[in-house]
């Protein structure tokens, strides 16, 4: 209200008129304010009422809106998820049920046509499982990560191929709270084999065209731009990489700061950066402002290198994309790309010629256009490349060509690193306490190796190598250049012929796919480590053909098989049921932190109804008031007393 | 020696009773604008006239003079009225007018442009939880073209509310001038009627302080008066009146780097006014609030078109495409896209992006690097031209330039193309692959494209078509920092905005509360002062009465005395 001094020497009849005018006005303007907020129940009903009440309470409903986003996605992950437990609930029931077909029809008392019953009620299993892995919940397939588009599984080759990805959906249920909202039907199913992953580090060359985000930098932190101080001795200059895109870009950065004569080049090596400059540079590169730039680029020199010195860089580790032209693989030698390899996957082989690509793209598409029914694809860390074979009940084989394309890769099914464990479609190698391989020169000579200690082929090269040398035996073991498999070539040049027997009973010769005579001075081995996937499927198709042909252990393996599935069904159960709890948890403290908000936002917007109608009536005795005193003063007049 | 008189004391008596109806007429002038706002009451000033020796020593006096009539005003005061004038009327109409700007916001419900952006983002992160589904696909560009819509309509109704103040500008302005046209004719009268007595011409005067009161309404001004009765008015130390000269208030509007500017004008000089204060004072400095806000409308629209595209146009559908046209228009195709002849809105950077070509019938995908150098050195900047003949070059796909638009598509329809991880930002700033079009708060809506192909709105990163990373990112972008906000995120900008609004309208509205009361507390004194309070007057009147009566008794003794002496 208006501050009228009191201490007037006079009071015009116009100053009581006003006064009486802006008093009666302005209560009735609070008393519009109170009304409007008795009857909107808000007291903020624009943000300047309170602007400091009114950021806020935006800023809760905003709030509201975000929770709003994870609630949506809460119900629509709950919902799935759900699908999924129960899905996962038939997949088990049915994995029992072929448990139980299995176990109850091993033994001689079963009857040939029993079992063939069997094994039809096997085959309609094998059908269930797979409209189960096909299963759809409101348009998505469930199991098929982010190619859920299509159908994961699709029958070929007389298998199951998994089709689908392992990229499994994610969406933010939180602040900072991002989780997948899928299984991985990968996993679940056994749908791919995991033996094939790329033991090879391809560490490719730098080109120019190398982008920054495509490093994974000297200290495997990635590439973090920032600037960095480049100085030769006498002046120095603050170079900025943060617009910069590709190490060209880089390279043209420090070109362009023009210290002394210091330019920069990928260094010989072509992994890594290197600068140098003249006779009298003294390079040195540091940090700028607590950044990572340098380090990242593996060329930190924090005192001078020395005038002359160039600095080379450590490697900044360029990961393997689709765009690394083959040549720069493998430190810049590049891999054979002239022979070639053949990948074999159930009756299909097919050779893959690489001569014409140039790319990784190139030779992914030339893998995954063969026909073979596998799937090549680069490595989640960017180091090397993955073939898979995607079809249940069908086996693979990745063999050279003559030359060292698989081996280069480090996709040959059967290579150095193969765990002997794994051999002959996970029955291993059986080796016996004491030696287990006699092999005897065409000299004569003859020597004996043990292979309890050996875990890899190359293990077992190594073992039969160092006891040959021991003989003195003219025995060298390695890898068949065509094909797959052992050869241990003879090279005493003596009159006899190469032989190779087990001792102590061992299995291990015929496991390593040894027992073949020789030939010429050869024994050349066979391949016993096909790549088949360890899956449902598989040992489905398995304990049906078991039943169909009355193999007794070939249905306990398989029956072996389907009880570690049904295990990781389970498992995959207990998990899935835990993540549906974890947001039905979630949603709950959501519901609860809503209506804390909620009260919140109560308490700045809406109206306090005691204390308004109390202003209320205050605000109405104040106008009775004015309106009284202003009628009986604006109403006194000397005149009227004057006769 | 002067004689002492009968006519002399008859003589008083005349004086006495012209002067007590002179003062009467005053008294009663005064009752007669008790209600008049603008009138100042007028006191007689008498004095007794000069006085007859009658013998040395003893002067008799002669009666009573009437010295002046005039008004009971306080100069300085009044300069102090204006002054809260002008700003009592600069608070409330700028509490007015923001409160339209308020309004425009609509703030704090549930229609608001701040929950028209939840629920747009809120649409992406939904569709990221079943990307492939078309209907909700439809719900992210229902929810993107009503967004895109309010943010128009908002754009338009803070342009018709600037339009809005160029009218009441221009019509102020035009009462302005007529009101300082009178001052200047009333300086003239003033000088002619009081003709050498200064502060004579009582009505006159009281007209005019009521002009200058009209005219502080509208304009802050300062006044000096001069010795003869002129008022010259002054608009910071520019004259708007000098003397009988009124140099003219008049407006301007102009286009200033393709905005419209309005300034008030003096018109003889045709230079700016400064105004401060005052009704056009508040108008002009309304009148920039709302232009930042409409700025500020804009540099968030085009952030979030140009954010949104650059991941959007990383991204790929559900299928991929056979045809892509850039949406906006390169004006020079043979300079750097980040030359300002090559007129783009939105800044691409060095970097590359991938364009990725699909034989549909193989499934077999080959990747092609473009790099984009806008680095400005080597001169080997990247332009549409040369980008053009960089993509024309990747199999299976031509690009073409017509009409500084570039046109992508397969060469058969057996391929399709998607691109990603561009990290140039060039194919957002061309407008190719993108979700909204346009680069403004005016012209921002949602590609024709995306709306006629619901399947071509990117949800996936990775290439695959069930993926649903671009969604999560364009659901996360709401909240995300951006550098050309100064690291604010376009939530936190609109809030800002709205903030400010509210901030400077419930200044405006204190402001306005405590300019009417310092406006009153001044009116208060001027009243103590100049207005007419009946009491006093009816005791004035009773006093003047009296002596009129007692002039009239005097006069009458006198005319007895006379008879008496000529009966003698």
């Amino acid at each position: 209200m208006a501050i009228i001094p009191v201490n007037l020497a006079r009071v015009s009849n116009q100053l009581r008129m006003s006064v009486a005018n802006s008093t009666i006005a302005k209560t009735q303007q609070r008393l519009l304010e109170v009304q409007n907020e008795l009857s909107t129940g808000k007291k903020l009903n624009l943000p300047s009422d309170n602007p400091g009440d009114a950021a806020i309470a935006q800023q809760l409903h905003k709030l509201l809106e975000t929770r709003d986003a994870y609630s949506t996605n809460l119900k629509a992950a709950g919902n799935q998820l759900s699908e999924v437990d129960s899905t996962l609930g038939s997949l088990s029931d049915l994995l029992q049920q072929a448990q139980t077909i299995a176990s109850s029809n091993v033994g001689s008392d079963v009857t040939d046509s029993a079992r063939q019953g069997a094994a039809s009620i096997v085959d309609s299993l094998y059908r269930q499982l797979l409209d189960i892995g096909n299963h759809q919940f409101d348009g998505m397939y469930l199991f098929a990560g982010d190619r859920s588009t299509d159908a994961p599984f699709a029958e070929t080759n007389g298998g199951v191929q998994f089709v689908g990805s392992s990229n499994l959906l994610k969406n933010s249920y939180g602040e900072n709270v991002v989780l997948p909202f899928m299984v991985d039907g990968e996993e679940l199913f056994g749908a791919l084999s995991s033996r094939v992953e790329g033991t090879a580090d391809l560490s490719p060359t730098l080109t120019t065209s190398t982008r920054l985000s495509d490093l994974r930098g000297a200290t495997g932190d990635g590439v973090r731009l920032g600037s960095m101080l480049i100085g030769n001795g006498t002046t120095s200059a603050v170079v900025d990489l943060s617009q910069a895109d590709s190490i060209g870009d880089v390279i043209t950065a420090i070109n362009n700061a023009g210290v002394g004569s210091i330019t920069a080049s990928i260094s010989p090596s072509g992994l890594g950066l290197q600068l140098s400059g003249g006779a009298g540079d003294d390079i040195s590169i540091n940090e700028v402002g607590g950044g990572t730039s340098a380090t990242d680029l593996g060329i930190l020199q924090s005192v001078g290198a020395g005038a002359g010195l160039p600095v080379t860089g450590s490697s900044v580790q360029a990961r393997v994309t689709l765009l690394t032209p083959l040549a720069n693989l493998k430190n810049g030698a590049g891999i054979d790309t002239t022979n070639g390899m053949t990948i074999t996957n159930g009756l299909v082989t097919k050779t893959i010629d690489l001569s014409g690509a140039v790319t990784v793209q190139d030779m992914l598409n030339t893998i995954n256009g063969s026909g073979a029914a596998v799937l090549a694809q680069i490595n989640a860390s960017g180091t090397g490349i993955n073939i898979y074979n995607p079809t249940q009940g069908t086996n693979m084989t990745i063999a050279e060509n003559g030359g060292t394309t698989a081996n280069d890769l480090g996709v040959r099914s059967f290579g150095p690193f193969s765990p002997l464990s794994e051999l002959n479609l996970g029955n291993g190698v059986r080796t016996v306490t004491g030696n287990d391989i006699r092999i005897t020169d065409s000299g004569g000579v003859s020597f004996d190796v043990d292979l309890s200690g050996a875990s890899t082929i190359q293990d077992v090269l190594n073992a039969i190598n160092s006891a040959a040398g021991a003989a003195s035996a003219g025995v060298t073991a390695g890898f068949v250049t065509t094909g797959n498999g052992i050869s241990l070539t003879d090279t005493a040049g003596g009159g006899g012929t190469l032989a190779l027997t087990a001792t102590n009973f061992s299995n291990a010769a015929a496991d390593l796919g040894l027992t073949q005579p020789a030939s010429g001075r050869v024994i050349t081995g066979t391949d016993v480590d096909p790549v088949e996937p360890n899956g449902i499927f598989s040992h489905l198709a398995a304990l049906r053909n078991a039943l169909r042909s009355g193999d007794q252990q070939a249905i306990t393996d398989a029956a072996d098989g389907l009880k570690g599935d049904y295990d990781r069904v389970v498992r995959v159960r207990g998990e899935t049921g835990a993540r549906v709890q974890e947001i039905e948890s979630r949603q709950q403290r959501l519901e609860d932190q809503n209506l804390a908000t909620k009260s919140l936002l109560s308490s700045l917007e809406d109206t306090d109804f005691a204390e308004a109608v109390a202003r209320f009536q205050t605000l109405q005795t104040a106008l009775q008031a004015s309106f009284q005193t202003s009628a009986k003063i604006l109403d006194m007049s000397l005149l009227d007393f004057l006769g | 020696m002067p004689q002492m008189s009968l006519i002399g004391a008859l003589n008083i008596g005349k004086t006495a009773m012209a002067v007590t109806q002179a003062a009467i007429q005053t008294t009663g002038n005064n009752i007669a604008n008790v209600g008049n706002p603008d009138y100042t009451r007028q006191v007689t000033s008498i004095s007794p006239n000069k006085g007859q020796q009658v013998q040395p020593g003893i002067i008799v006096g002669t009666g009573i003079n009437l010295d002046a009539v005039q008004r009971q005003i306080d100069e300085a005061l009044e300069g102090r009225i204006r002054g809260s004038i002008s700003d009592d009327s600069a608070a409330s109409t700028t509490e007015q007018w923001l409160g339209r700007v308020e309004s425009v916001f609509n703030e704090l419900t549930d229609q608001d442009l701040s929950t028209q952006l939840s629920t747009f983002f809120n649409s992406w992160s939904n569709l990221a939880n079943k990307p492939q589904d078309i209907g909700l696909r439809q719900v992210v560009i229902q929810n993107g073209s009503s967004l895109a819509q309010s943010v128009q309509d908002m754009y338009g109704q803070l342009g018709s509310l600037q339009d809005d103040v160029d009218k009441r500008m221009e019509g102020l302005t035009t009462n302005a001038n007529s009101i300082a046209q009178q001052i200047a004719d009333l300086n003239g009268e003033i000088v002619k009627a009081e003709g050498g007595t200064p502060g004579s011409a009582n009505s006159l005067r009281d007209q005019r302080d009521t002009l200058l009161k009209q005219l502080s309404d509208l304009v802050d001004i300062k006044t000096v008066t001069e010795p003869n009765g002129l008022l010259n008015v002054y608009a910071g130390s520019e004259p708007i009146i000098l003397g009988t000269d009124n140099r003219g208030i008049g407006f301007r509007t102009e286009s200033v780097n393709g905005k419209l500017e309005a300034s008030v004008t003096i018109v003889k000089t045709d230079s700016e006014m400064k105004v401060t204060s005052g009704q056009l004072g508040a108008l002009d400095q309304v009148r920039d609030s709302i232009g930042g806000v409409i700025d500020n409308l804009n540099s968030l629209a085009n952030n979030l078109i140009f954010e949104l595209n650059k991941l959007h146009s990383s991204g790929q559908g559900l299928e991929g495409l056979s045809t892509a046209t850039t949406s906006n228009l390169v004006d020079d195709v043979t300079v750097p896209l980040n030359n300002p002849d090559a007129n783009l809105d939105f800044a691409a950077t060095t970097g590359s992006f991938v364009v990725h070509v699909t034989n549909k019938i193989t499934g077999l995908t080959s990747s092609t690097l473009v790099q984009v150098d806008l680095d400005g050195k080597n001169g080997n900047d990247t332009t549409l031209q040369s980008l053009q003949t960089n993509l024309d070059g990747i199999a299976d796909i031509s690009a073409s330039l017509s009409g500084g638009r570039m046109t992508l598509s397969a060469d058969s329809t057996d391929v399709e193309f998607s691109f990603s991880q561009d990290s140039s930002g060039v194919l957002a700033a061309l407008g190719i692959n993108s979700f909204f079009t346009g680069s403004t708060a005016k012209d921002i809506a949602v590609s024709n494209v995306i709306q006629d192909d619901p399947a071509l709105l990117s949800a996936a990163k990775n290439g695959e078509h069930g993926d649903n990373q671009t969604a999560t990112a364009i659901a996360g972008l709401e909240s995300a920092s951006i550098q050309s906000l100064h690291g604010a995120s376009l939530k936190q900008t609109y809030e800002s905005m709205v903030n400010t609004v509210a901030i400077s309208s419930a200044s405006a509205k204190t402001h306005a509360e405590a300019a009417s009361s310092i406006r009153e507390t001044l009116e208060a004194q001027r009243e103590a002062l100049s207005g007419v309070s009946l009491d006093e007057e009816a005791v004035n009147l009773m006093r003047q009465q009296r002596a009129f009566q007692g002039a009239a008794r005097l006069i009458s003794a006198v005319d007895e005395m006379m008879k008496t002496l000529l009966s003698m």
